[in-house]
């Protein structure tokens, strides 16, 4: 871009100032120039910590992911796993799965060649309890149930489980959890590993500044191949509007964003808008401990007195899928049948008058984000029409996220939330079983009923067996009337045209890898 | 005089330790009744009870209010400043990493208003009345009522979408001075815009004053030419108010162009402590703000200091008048 000013643009300039009201041009030079070597990206959260056993969410994962490698790993854009680093991957009985490791894959800064003890190390570290005065990974319970890893040769071994874990490729072997580490580097670096990384994967850190990003460069030494982009900056932009304006501008070529601030780039030439269905589950909880929600006619007639398609009209101008139950489409144990509940304020105004509830107030919690906020309008609107009246508590990521733990817990009405999704349906079902009451469980659901399914379905290794029992525990979810299912979140990627991004679905874990030329 | 002046430094060097130490003690105070648990903030659903309890421990907050502070206040003393849990990156580190930004941003923005206001302000009161006086008076006050985020995002449409004469985001490259510096320009401009309004209302009514005061008269009586009495004379007693406004605006901007550091996403200590403290990462708070209080007590002791070289009355202990 170069400085060129002419009076005519000054003058247009000042004039556009002046005004104050602006029509934004339809084409940009930048914006639509082709395919370059290098791409930048937009990330919502700066980049902390890049060691897979101590990631600080999703954007630090998506970083990991190129990194390192996995013994397996999802393919571009599927949720099918392919071998990574793995030459050969045999689960030879439920509690048993051995390994073997393509020789000559190499760690960058000359840590030498990735052998069966880096894995050994890499998973243990996460999955087992430190030793004494070691500092436990957050991340244990992908890793539910390892007793350990057997080293059988320089490049086989061998992961021994406890109990049968059907959740283990997608949510750990073939994912952030299942990184492999150098053994060598981590001991030698210590903390300064989080921020100086050794990796065998597609992409190596290249740099990683405070508040601005990270950026990664094609790894000369990868095994693998060379990913179709020479440099990726992820750029750390916490400003939706301004990560419309850089897109616009060509500064920018891959985004995540609202529907609202996405649609007007539809008519941006060079640019391409996607609409993803997403992984996440947002749901509106009840507490059913707390008196009058302690009733089940109460709750019946909450979730009767809500119009789910307008709250989503209102949350995510409509965009948004409908949710029915936990699991959505793409996860083993999607319940189709699952009831759609319509509003029906007559039925729920003669539930209330059956359970003698009378007067009932009660306080909807949400995150203080826009969507939550619309929606949390609408159900106090409708909520009103029942005679329920609704106090919506609006709390930034730190008041909210707290709220539930403990015996505080036991104060919360009503709430409305989400949670981030993997493709197993196990890690989807863990935070509704009753030892999570206080912790995550917050309508303070507790059903033996649900929590053995819940077991069962994390051991059983037959997918049409779990899948039954998946649908079950929902089953159980439903009859409960603690949950108002709300969606699974959509995802508005603006993108270059003439860039394709690559994803495991549910845009929650990106593969800058994948990422290619259309 | 030399007592007095040393009387008077050593005095304000004291209140300034208070200062920074009443600071810091609401600061904890703050922080202990901010509700929000870090770990669980910082570490989503993957925050099982007992990593909870090991990261607050690591945290320090597991520990009476006046222990850590008195923890903190100690570590200070030896430079150190804490560290970042989640990364296990020196707060210092952090804070020094993106203390150039600031830096550059506030004193480029504070010395941009002080190029247009100073001269407007003159002007204005050199023609007071007059139609260019009042529309002066109109734009200054819009200046001053348009928040600097609203006007970041206005000169990012104009000057980097239409006119394409300016890139839209962040700092630029590290080893490109000539892109830094145009990465500069909007941020600036952004935040200068209401300072402008600010330093030219201040300067026209400090300038009416002192024009109307006996010794600007006996000047004119004594036929001293009225360009050298206003911008000599006049222009210097004039500036003392606007000096102490500087020294509030340097201190406000260190920690205080948060809004502008996140749409034009560039680094820098406002966004540091935003952003720390939306997720309750209390470590990185307190070495941040800590390094804010002590810039602006500074800048503002430097400030007082600068009056006495202005104006020898103050040297005297007598007020200006």
């Amino acid at each position: 871009m170069s400085i060129d000013i002419g009076r005519r643009q000054l003058l247009a300039g000042t004039a556009a100032a002046g005004f104050g009201g602006l029509a934004l041009p339809d084409s940009d030079a930048s914006a639509q120039a082709g395919p370059r070597s290098n791409i930048s990206v937009r990330v919502e959260r700066d980049p902390e910590v890049i060691d897979p056993g101590f990631r600080t969410g999703p954007h630090d994962g998506n970083i990991i992911r190129v990194v390192y490698q996995r013994l397996v790993r999802h393919r571009a854009n599927s949720g099918e796993l392919e071998m990574d680093a793995a030459a050969e991957v045999t689960q030879t009985s439920p509690t048993i799965i051995d390994f073997r490791l393509k020789p000559g894959q190499v760690f960058t800064d000359g840590f030498g060649e990735m052998t069966a003890e880096d894995v050994k190390f890499s998973f243990e570290r996460i999955g087992l309890e430190p030793a004494a005065g070691g500092r436990a990974s957050p991340y244990r319970g992908d890793w539910a149930g390892l007793e350990r890893v057997e080293v059988t040769g320089q490049y086989t071994g061998r992961v021994v489980l406890a109990r049968p874990n059907a959740g283990l490729m997608a949510i750990a072997l073939g994912d952030v959890s299942g990184c492999i580490v150098s053994k060598r580097a981590v001991e030698q670096r210590g903390v300064e590993h989080n921020t100086r990384p050794v990796g065998s994967g597609p992409y190596a850190l290249a740099a990683l500044e405070r508040q601005r990003g990270a950026t990664l460069r094609a790894n000369p030494t990868h095994a693998g191949g060379r990913p179709a982009f020479n440099e990726v900056a992820v750029r750390f932009i916490p400003d939706h509007r301004a990560t419309e304006l850089a897109l616009r501008a060509g500064e920018l070529d891959f985004a995540v964003l609202p529907p609202s601030v996405a649609e007007p780039l539809r008519t941006v030439p060079g640019l391409t808008v996607s609409e993803q269905p997403g992984l996440q589950y947002i749901w509106m909880g009840l507490n059913m401990e707390k008196p009058p929600l302690n009733d089940i006619r109460v709750r019946q007639a909450i979730r009767l007195g809500l119009d789910v398609d307008q709250m989503l009209l209102a949350g995510y101008n409509g965009k948004a899928p409908r949710l029915n139950a936990l699991i959505p489409a793409p996860i083993l144990g999607h319940w189709p049948e699952a009831p759609s509940y319509r509003r029906n304020v007559a039925e729920a105004r003669r539930l209330l008058a059956e359970a003698g509830a009378r007067n009932v107030r009660l306080k909807l919690l949400v995150l203080n984000q826009p969507a939550f906020q619309n929606m949390a309008l609408v159900a106090r609107a409708q909520l009103q029409d029942i005679g329920v009246t609704v106090e919506v508590d609006a709390r930034d990521g730190g008041g909210f996220w707290s709220a539930g733990r403990g015996d505080a817990g036991r104060d919360i009405d009503m709430y409305m939330t989400v949670f981030n999704g993997k493709l197993d349906p196990n890690f989807l079902m863990q935070w509704f079983v009753s030892s999570q009451i206080g912790t995550w469980n917050w309508q303070r659901f507790a059903s033996p009923e649900f929590d053995s399914l819940a077991e069962r379905a994390l051991a059983e290794l037959d997918p049409a067996r779990r899948s039954a029992m998946v649908i079950e525990a929902q089953q159980v979810m439903d009859r409960s009337a603690a949950f108002v299912w709300l969606t699974n979140n959509v995802s508005f990627l603006a993108h270059r045209s003439w860039l394709r991004p690559a994803s495991v679905p549910g845009w929650l874990d990106w593969q800058y890898d994948g990422f290619a030329t259309a | 005089m030399r007592a007095e002046t040393a009387r008077y430094l050593a005095s304000r060097l004291v209140t300034s330790a208070l200062i920074v130490l009443g600071a810091m003690l609401l600061l904890f105070a703050l922080s202990a009744l901010v509700p929000g648990d870090p770990a669980v903030t910082l570490l989503g659903p993957q925050a099982t009870p007992e990593f909870a309890r090991q990261f607050i421990r690591e945290m320090g907050l597991d520990r009476p209010l006046h222990e850590r502070l008195w923890l903190f206040l100690t570590n200070v003393l030896t430079g150190n400043l804490g560290t970042d849990v989640l990364s296990g990156r020196p707060v210092a580190g952090m804070v020094l990493s993106v203390m150039p930004y600031t830096f550059v941003l506030t004193f480029g923005a504070i010395g941009l208003a002080v190029l247009l206001g100073v001269p407007l302000g003159v002007f204005a009161a050199t023609h007071r009345g007059s139609l260019a006086d009042n529309v002066l008076a109109f734009i200054s006050v819009a200046f001053i009522a348009v928040p600097s985020f609203v006007v970041a995002i206005l000169l990012l449409l104009v000057f980097s979408i239409w006119l394409n004469w300016l890139p839209v985001l962040g700092a630029g490259n590290a080893d490109d001075l000539w892109d830094q510096a145009r990465r500069l320009i909007l941020p600036m401009a952004a935040l200068a815009i209401g300072w402008v309004g600010f330093i030219a209302r201040l300067v026209r009514s400090s300038m009416l004053e002192v024009m109307a005061e006996p010794h600007i008269r006996t000047m004119r009586a004594y036929g001293i030419p009225e360009r050298l009495v206003t911008y000599k004379y006049a222009l210097k007693n004039a500036c003392i108010p606007t000096i102490a406004l500087l020294g509030m605006g340097v201190g406000r901007l260190l920690g205080g162009a948060v809004l502008v550091e996140i749409v034009f996403a560039r680094p820098g200590l406002g966004r540091l402590i935003f952003d720390a403290l939306s997720v309750r990462n209390f470590p990185v708070v307190q070495g941040a703000v800590l390094v804010v209080v002590v810039l602006f007590v500074v800048v503002n002791l430097l400030v007082d200091l600068s009056y006495s070289a202005i104006d020898p009355r103050m040297r005297r202990g007598g007020a200006a008048k």
